[in-house]
């Protein structure tokens, strides 16, 4: 249900001030939401004096520095930090992106770094993203087809193929799904743009013989019709993809046939 | 058991788009409109019981409030019909490119504003 404000243990406070000792001219202050499970406490905000003069482009960069020099304590979720992985999926100034890809020359003022939205958090800026990790498991994204022990490639067209273009580059960060207010509403029944964005890409799958039964399956009420093209997702996704335009397709699909 | 970590602010923190804007709006001036066609409907049947009520309603209507009230309607269903149609098009497919929504967006909340200008204008006999 909607439920506007957060709840009473999950109320931001005012964490600690953390002060720059380099001298450096060049500052700039990031507010990161931090959260201790081994600490009965509401989450709080640290901020963090950081010299820009010494740091790489990146976001990630900023969290990297804070955590080698002023906090090791600082939890986060990194691995690649070229946008192929998607672990550093997080909300910089009031928008989802991976810290990896977003430079901070790109965001104005102070920067905030919160955790993904509307996710229960398990530290710092990890959220715990297990509910659409089983939605994506309830959607079988994988091929599924009658032919037995083929002894060549299964092919498709160039143009069966393009389909595809738009769609199998998604990471599955999650940025999509935690930006999209149904979802925060409904996530525990809406699938969510990610999902529904991986749903899409096996139904419009040439060489998947199960078309029908996928459409059939994500044809509910809660599951797919809670997208009501706010958009979020579009705006959000760090790889340029369009899930609102794939469950458009699925919602057009279902229409027509 | 229940879960006890924190919930991660949500729209406490989050920007707001166009496209977020327009979609929240067309749900409001959505509820809004019965409302108000419920009103009118209550309006036209008290015609039903005389002279009077139709005066006191005539007066309300006329009132700095009722005129107020009016103009609003006439931008909710402004709104509605607009948005309504870009959904239309979003249906279809169409106008899924970010800065398609973004134009198409801006053309819904102007467009609202104009359109209530044109039949205010068109309902005072102005044009």
């Amino acid at each position: 249900m909607v439920q506007i404000n957060l709840p009473a243990n999950s109320k931001v406070q005012k964490g600690e001030y953390y002060k720059d000792k380099t001298g450096s001219k060049n500052i700039r202050k990031v507010n990161v939401y931090r959260w201790d499970p081994s600490k009965n406490e509401n989450p709080r905000i640290d901020t963090y004096e950081v010299d820009m003069d010494n740091c790489p482009s990146k976001v990630l960069d900023i969290l990297n520095k804070i955590k080698n020099e002023l906090d090791p304590s600082l939890a986060y979720r990194r691995s690649c930090a070229h946008g192929v992985c998607g672990s550093c999926a997080m909300n910089m100034n009031g928008k989802n992106g991976l810290a990896c890809t977003k430079a901070h020359s790109e965001l104005d003022g102070d920067i905030n770094i919160y955790p993904l939205p509307h996710l229960k958090v398990l530290k710092d800026l990890i959220g715990d993203l297990s509910t659409l990790y089983k939605q994506y498991e309830s959607v079988e994204p994988w091929l599924k087809t009658s032919k037995k022990n083929m002894d060549s490639e299964n092919l498709q067209s160039v143009k069966d193929r393009a389909k595809l273009d738009g769609l199998y580059e998604c990471i599955m960060c999650a940025c999509c799904s935690t930006s999209c207010p149904s979802y925060w509403w409904n996530g525990d029944k809406y699938l969510g743009p990610a999902v529904l964005l991986q749903a899409y890409r096996w139904i419009i799958d040439s060489r998947d013989e199960e078309r029908k039964e996928r459409l059939k399956k994500v044809a509910d009420e809660l599951k797919l019709y809670r997208c009501h093209t706010i958009l979020n997702c579009t705006n959000a996704c760090p790889k340029d993809l369009n899930p609102a335009k794939a469950i458009a397709e699925i919602k057009k699909m279902l229409a027509t046939t | 058991m229940e879960n006890k970590n924190p919930l991660s602010p949500h729209i406490q923190i989050y920007n707001w788009h166009v496209s977020s804007l327009v979609s929240i709006s067309h749900r409001i001036t959505g509820i809004i409109n019965i409302l108000a066609i419920t009103l009118i409907c209550l309006w036209i049947s008290s015609l039903f019981l005389g002279e009077t009520n139709y005066k006191y309603t005539s007066l309300f209507l006329n009132s700095f409030f009722g005129k107020f009230l009016i103009v609003g309607i006439i931008w909710s269903f402004s709104f509605q019909i607009l948005s309504e149609v870009r959904h239309l098009i979003m249906d279809l497919g169409y106008g899924f490119e970010l800065k398609t929504t973004k134009i198409t967006g801006f053309l819904v909340i102007f467009g609202s504003f104009g359109l209530t200008v044109l039949i205010y204008l068109i309902g005072r006999n102005l044009i």
